[in-house]
């Protein structure tokens, strides 16, 4: 066990690796020049020449590629992680403002998607071909079709026009205001939650018609257990890994898809300085947001799959 | 004869046919009574598209005119889906952005998920050293979620239609990649290309006319399904303000227009677009799920 946990964590490191000069290379050896971004394509032409050199020598941008790859490096082991180009808080220090915001809701769809996606699973596959069946593909595909952020869109107007409520704006603490954090969480991850829910769904469905066809689960109804005895010790167990597999990889996914998600709802969350960098084409904050981002999901990934390693002992022993 | 059908490859060489017209609508009409849901959103999805190449000769208005006298009116008989803060017919726009949105992901898939299929091909035929290197880059690229991915992307390259398509078809390569390498991989070992080696044949000349026509059943299940995943990126990209700039009407950057007139959008500025969005992603699942279950049922799920 220790042993594959350390091979994986080795391949990850290589990723990691592997990434951060992946996402130095898209956001420097574009074409275009960054001053653009802060003086926009007007005050570009104001610029003079020494002007525009020694603001490149400020920013660290005249120097050659290596140095700047590791200087970037060096930023990153401090914990910094660079400089907007607009604002004093440096990028370690948004995220830790703004992540636990998007942390918070990414974890809560989480739980909603298995809450939705399981039961409705289970409904499904002990009578495949169903009314209910039917009913529940047809909805998780419909689920898979529409664009969170629209459905958000819409939510934040149903709710204003129906009820006259919007949810407050102000950023909060999860434990001094926990009934504000929760009027503002809510809505992202429920929209966020549905989105996973229909794939949860799908896969569990798929995996337990798998699992009630092996021989072990026709064992246990011929020993005399009764349907929902099987279903929940033996059937089920079973057909929960790939679904496990696939919430983490889900995990991910939420956090880019609350990006959107979060321009829609108006949260302040990570996702929102993502929307807010993009736009004011703030290279240094989103080269450290893309990276942080990827960092994240290649950690969930391994943590996936050392937890499906821990439940199954057939992987870990390849 | 259904059955006969059923176990039909695709592509099929060496039978002489009755004629092309007569072999392309007895596939229809099976495609129809195998999955007639399916056929059905086939047929929307046509509809779709058809919709986006007559744009300028369908929609009533000019999706680019503004008209001061009727700004931000709800839907009436003159705007059916209203105006949005100019003055311009959301129906027109809607009708318009149905072309940018299909362009580009045609275009992305196309370009993406088909590099990333040869890639694969490529990687898993041959193996060895190109293929450590080829599967380390894919992880790299898998490494990202692909919207993020295809922002950096598209910031770093500046807005416009060509950055959208590059944007999206990169994040298409791993998916690309990945899912016909596996199928190259259980191909390779098959008597027929060890028959084939025997007479001689090269690598290259196994390659495109053994392993190939294969690899057309995943490829276009593949294909249908990275259409709808496109499309959601593209609006996505256009909704965050790193897609096909403005004036030029598309589902995302009217979305996210409506999200800047102020601080609430009319409905009809919200609801229009993501619908169309909506409609259009479902009609491409739907037909792709029909085309998966035709060509190969036992792929179901794994694509």
């Amino acid at each position: 066990m220790y042993a594959y946990i350390i091979r994986r964590l080795g391949f990850g490191a290589l990723t990691v690796f592997g990434v951060s000069i992946l996402v130095f290379f898209i956001m420097r050896v574009m074409p275009g020049d960054p001053l653009t971004a802060i003086f926009g394509p007007e005050g570009m032409t104001k610029l003079t020449e020494e002007q525009r050199l020694s603001y490149m020598e400020e920013l660290g941008l005249a120097d050659p590629l290596i140095v700047q790859y590791f200087r970037w490096l060096l930023d990153i082991a401090s914990g910094e992680f660079g400089r907007s180009f607009f604002r004093a808080e440096s990028v370690g220090e948004m995220v830790l403002r703004r992540g636990p915001l998007t942390a918070q809701i990414a974890i809560l769809s989480v739980i909603l998607s298995w809450v939705v996606g399981i039961p409705v699973a289970i409904i499904s596959a002990l009578r495949p071909n169903s009314v209910a069946d039917n009913g529940v593909r047809f909805v998780s595909i419909i689920c898979l079709a529409v664009p969170g952020f629209w459905l958000g869109m819409l939510i934040v107007l149903g709710l204003l026009f129906g009820f006259g409520y919007r949810a407050p704006l102000t950023g909060a603490a999860l434990f001094e205001n926990p009934i504000t954090t929760l009027q503002i969480i809510i809505g992202p991850a429920f929209v966020l939650g549905i989105g996973q829910a229909a794939y949860i769904a799908r896969m569990a469905r798929s995996s337990l018609l798998e699992v009630i066809r092996e021989d072990y689960v026709r064992t246990a109804r011929a020993k005399g257990l009764s349907g929902q005895l099987v279903v929940r010790l033996h059937a089920l167990p079973n057909a929960l890994l790939p679904v496990i597999t696939l919430s983490g990889i889900l995990l991910g996914f939420v956090l880019a898809g609350s990006i959107p998600v979060e321009r829609a709802f108006g949260t302040p969350g990570l996702g929102y300085a993502m929307f807010t960098a993009v736009n004011e084409r703030d290279i240094f904050v989103m080269q450290n947001l893309v990276f942080l981002y990827a960092v994240v999901f290649v950690l969930l990934n391994i943590m996936v799959d050392i937890i499906i390693a821990w439940l199954d002992p057939r992987i870990r022993y390849q | 004869m259904t059955e006969n059908l059923a176990d039909t490859p695709i592509v099929k060489t060496d039978v002489a046919p009755p004629s092309l017209a007569v072999r392309v609508w007895r596939a229809i009409a099976h495609f129809a009574r195998r999955s007639p849901m399916s056929a059905v959103w086939g047929v929307i999805a046509i509809a779709i598209v058809l919709m986006a190449v007559s744009a300028p000769i369908i929609a009533p208005h000019d999706p680019l005119k503004s008209n001061f006298r009727t700004m931000q009116k709800p839907p009436s008989a003159e705007n059916l889906f209203g105006t949005d803060q100019i003055g311009r017919d959301t129906l027109s726009r809607t009708i318009h952005g149905s072309r940018t949105s299909l362009i580009v992901a045609i275009s992305a898939v196309l370009i993406g998920t088909t590099g990333g299929a040869l890639w694969g091909l490529a990687s898993g035929f041959l193996g060895g050293r190109f293929d450590i290197i080829s599967q380390r880059i894919i992880e790299f690229l898998q490494a990202f979620p692909d919207l993020i991915l295809a922002m950096a992307i598209a910031m770093a390259l500046g807005s416009g239609t060509t950055t959208v398509i590059i944007a999206i078809a990169i994040t298409r390569i791993p998916f690309g990649g990945r899912v016909i390498r596996s199928v190259v991989l259980s191909l390779k070992e098959m008597a027929f290309v060890e028959a084939a080696r025997s007479l001689g044949a090269s690598n290259l000349r196994i390659m495109a006319l053994h392993i190939l026509p294969q690899c057309i059943a995943p490829y276009l299940i593949l294909a249908t399904t990275h259409l709808g995943v496109a499309i959601i990126i593209e609006a996505s990209l256009g909704f965050l303000g790193v897609g096909i700039p403005p004036p030029t009407p598309t589902w995302g950057n009217m979305l996210s227009d409506a999200l800047n007139a102020g601080l609430v959008p009319p409905w009809w500025l919200v609801f229009f677009p993501g619908a169309a969005i909506t409609i259009t992603v479902l009609a491409f699942n739907l037909f792709g799920d029909g085309i998966r279950d035709v060509l190969d049922p036992r792929l179901r799920g794994s694509v």
